[in-house]
């Protein structure tokens, strides 16, 4: 070795490598978002799916459950929940809240209308039709 | 790396400053350890691929066909020819020849900036036909693969292009060249990835 | 102390284990709603105690992370911070914010809170960790740009050192990738993307710059290694963060609708990310060794050893063992991603705060360390916290392993429920060593209040 590796050739590395692969970082980012509209399903993405995504949002339901996988490991999964129970269960299942049941995990009361219960289901219904690469694994999420 | 193989935090410093050890390699170990580093991340990917087409070889060998293998031996051509201009560069400095080492830092300029002239041509064309990262499994690896390494070459050059300039500058002579030799390594790297790259992507069937 | 306007952090420090206790409580009534179902419940349901949780942890490490940043950079920069009224009168607007957004949470239904900030005017609420309200989300920016500020200048009119600098281009990141909170597309695809954008390129990316630079500021300090050494290995090391963790994000586009040569590039990347924090256990355990001076303080060594030993098994090791795509279709969100978050957060975060505290709290008290007695009694809560963490990971592991093998893994998968419910018994054991972790954290705390022979300061 014809020297030693100083702390401003580490330096240039630092900044080198960072901006190297931000930008790759960058040029994936903009690939991913020209293929998206083949798979996030945007065509279904109605005011109705809009309004159940606000509804979703403003009840924090991220604080218990996933979604595809992502939010609290509390709960079921709901990316698939529209497939596993179809949209009436899951709108009579919202309205019976809490079970009460002693000892069991509870989910509170909403109150939802039934508009905003018709939303929440277009909104679910929306998300288990984004291609999610086959997962999850199997319908119980 | 050197014979003693010392461990990853004491090495540079217990190195004595300018120790010519006989044998060991150029440049410095920390170099090194981001050498070997992009070497393995490429090497994952070139695992990935391989076992990738295990399991597609058609679809692979259909695809392979639509890469125009006369652009990519081109630009094999090119790097080993820039490789070789760093290698007489660092030559030169040693010679402290340091004019001509920068021309010669500038011919494997011209060669990597021909380099990307001609994946930029091969790019167009695949573009222009629609082609992305979702088209199929075998073009998603083309496109990472080797986009991945023609930023490669962008950041040598990069490189090459400092090193140029402190070369005319007089920055380097013989016993003062850590920094041309840790970029020549780096060029050299850049260079290996595609030697490899080239067949397994273009060539093997 | 070197310069008295180093005082502003232990305001930041105390607040920090404050709301750190916080924190842990909160964890111990959400590891009980596991297996009490119906514990406290109406009052604080598990999403909103969750909230409160995650919350506080970002926000204890936020004042640690500024109080380190105020301690060390007038240090390093050798002058004076710039402002020492900002820096106090940005705690109390800080700290007052933390605390009326915690009470709105337990305080209101989480509907309500958001209609009466504002919600409505740009929606960003509800998604996970950045629950916050409007005005607090503003709020966080207000404050660290002012505090950016603040910190920037110090170092502008001071002396600038790679410590300084890697710091400083943390913070920076954390503030201008927070600017993504603000971003919520209908797109449920697009908003994920970008939410990562804030996520990962915060604990995974400028985190770790902040990390690493507070790492060797306490390292040059306790063990007298030359700072050229230190502030290259540094270097290093962030190098390997960000190269492999900026495309690391990939890891997360596996399935959320995203295109599926993520799941290539993010297990390659991610793969490699366990290095960065294998050269930082290697450095700091060298460093260690290679010292040229017996510091006194003995706790924060031990503390800055764990940081590294700890960030690797728990950011490393656990981050690695679900990473790879084919392994992640089965674990991803699961209980595996509980126990990877858990040890990632506290050998990486919690500890490399705790390192700083335990160095800078003696100085700032006017003494070079603490009494034997009160550094045995900080070793211990390190231990007890150390451990105890390491068991919660080991448990939430094996709830998650039996978690994916029964509801998805098993030809005839059984639903959440039935598996939480055969699982139990690990939510039992996390919660018991959840009390250890807490009987951990209130040593620590003692341990501050614990006097004896105490060092004097050095000159």
């Amino acid at each position: 070795m014809s020297g030693t590796f100083t702390k401003s050739m580490a330096r240039n590395i630092f900044y080198g490598g960072t901006v190297f692969f931000f930008l790759l970082f960058l040029a994936l980012s903009f690939d991913t978002n020209s293929a998206l509209p083949a798979r996030d399903n945007r065509a279904n993405l109605t005011p109705a799916v809009e309004a159940g995504k606000k509804i979703w949002e403003t009840r924090n339901c991220i604080g218990c459950h996933t979604l595809l996988g992502e939010g609290a490991y509390f709960a079921p999964e709901l990316g698939n929940v529209y497939t596993r129970r179809g949209g009436d269960f899951i709108k009579a299942w919202i309205k019976s809240q809490p079970t009460g049941a002693p000892g069991r995990r509870q989910m509170p009361q909403f109150n939802l209308t039934d508009k905003e219960l018709d939303d929440l289901v277009a909104f679910l219904k929306y998300a288990s039709e984004i291609n999610s690469a086959k997962w999850p694994p199997n319908v119980e999420g | 790396m050197t014979s003693s193989t010392p461990t990853l935090a004491q090495a540079p410093d217990s190195l004595p400053p300018h120790a010519a050890t006989g044998g060991a390699p150029p440049g410095d170990l920390a170099v090194w350890v981001f050498i070997f580093a992009e070497l393995l991340a490429f090497g994952v990917f070139f695992a990935a691929y391989a076992f990738t087409r295990m399991r597609h070889v058609e679809l692979f060998d259909t695809m392979q066909l639509t890469l125009d293998r006369h652009a990519g031996a081109l630009n094999t051509f090119l790097l080993i020819t820039s490789s070789w201009c760093v290698a007489r560069a660092v030559h030169a400095v040693e010679h402290t020849r340091n004019g001509a080492a920068t021309r010669w830092l500038a011919g494997a300029l011209a060669c990597g900036g021909g380099f990307l002239i001609v994946k930029g041509i091969e790019y167009a064309d695949k573009f222009g036909a629609g082609i992305s990262l979702s088209t199929n499994t075998f073009y998603m690896f083309y496109l990472s693969l080797t986009f991945f390494h023609f930023m490669h070459v962008i950041l040598g050059m990069v490189v090459l292009a400092i090193l140029a300039v402190q070369t005319r500058r007089g920055d380097y002579r013989p016993g003062h060249m850590n920094g041309l030799e840790s970029g020549a390594a780096y060029w050299h790297m850049v260079d290996l990835v595609w030697i490899v790259l080239f067949p397994l992507v273009y060539v093997m069937r | 102390m070197q310069y008295k306007s180093q005082a502003v952090a232990k305001l930041y420090f105390i607040a920090a284990i404050a709301l750190f206790a916080g924190q842990v409580l909160f964890g111990l009534i959400m590891g009980l709603q596991y297996v009490v179902g119906d514990f406290l419940f109406p009052a604080i349901p598990f999403n909103v105690a969750r909230m409160v949780h995650t919350n506080l942890l970002i926000v204890w490490l936020l004042f640690g992370f500024m109080g380190g940043a105020y301690y060390l950079i007038p240090e390093e920069s050798e002058t004076e911070l710039y402002s020492p009224k900002l820096a106090v009168a940005l705690f109390w607007i800080f700290l007052v914010a933390g605390a009326l957004t915690i009470v709105g949470y337990l305080a209101v239904p989480y509907a309500t809170l958001a209609k009466i900030t504002g919600n409505d005017l740009l929606e960003t609420m509800g998604r996970e960790f950045l629950e916050q309200p409007l005005p607090t989300k503003l709020g966080i920016v207000v404050v660290a740009l002012a505090f950016l500020f603040n910190i920037t200048m110090t170092v502008l009119k001071g002396k600038k050192t790679s410590i300084s600098t890697v710091l400083l281009l943390g913070l920076w990141g954390l503030a201008v990738f927070f600017l993504f909170s603000f971003y919520n597309p209908a797109n449920l695809v697009k908003d994920k993307f970008y939410w990562w954008w804030v996520v990962h390129l915060w604990v995974e990316g400028v985190w770790e710059l902040i990390l690493g630079s507070l790492l060797a500021f306490v390292l040059i300090k306790v063990t007298g290694v030359d700072r050229e050494v230190i502030e290259k290995w540094l270097y290093v090391i962030v190098t390997l963060t960000l190269v492999t963790g900026i495309i690391g994000t990939g890891h997360h586009y596996y399935w959320i609708g995203t295109p599926e040569y993520w799941q290539w590039w993010g297990s390659v990347f991610s793969a490699l990310e366990p290095i960065p924090f294998f050269a930082m256990t290697v450095f700091a355990f060298n460093m260690v060794n290679r010292r040229r001076r017996e510091h006194p303080n003995n706790a924060a060594t031990l503390w800055a050893l764990g940081t590294g030993v700890m960030a690797f098994l728990g950011a490393g090791v656990w981050g690695f063992l679900h990473t790879l795509a084919p392994v992640n279709y089965y674990t991803h969100g699961t209980q595996i991603t509980a126990a990877h978050g858990h040890m990632a957060f506290y050998g990486a975060y919690a500890m490399v705060v705790l390192t700083m505290i335990s160095y800078a709290m003696p100085v700032m008290r006017g003494r070079a360390a603490n009494s034997n007695r009160a550094q045995v009694i900080e070793m211990w809560s390190f231990w007890l916290m150390t451990i105890a963490m390491v068991f919660i990971t080991l448990f939430l592991t094996a709830a998650g392993i039996l978690q994916v093998w029964l509801q998805r893994f098993s030809s005839t998968p059984i639903s959440f429920m039935q598996a939480q419910d055969q699982i139990s018994l690990f939510y039992w054991l996390r919660e018991g060593t959840g009390v250890v972790f807490l009987i951990g954290l209130i040593l620590y705390i003692v341990s501050f209040f614990v006097g004896g022979d105490e060092k004097p300061a050095q000159a």
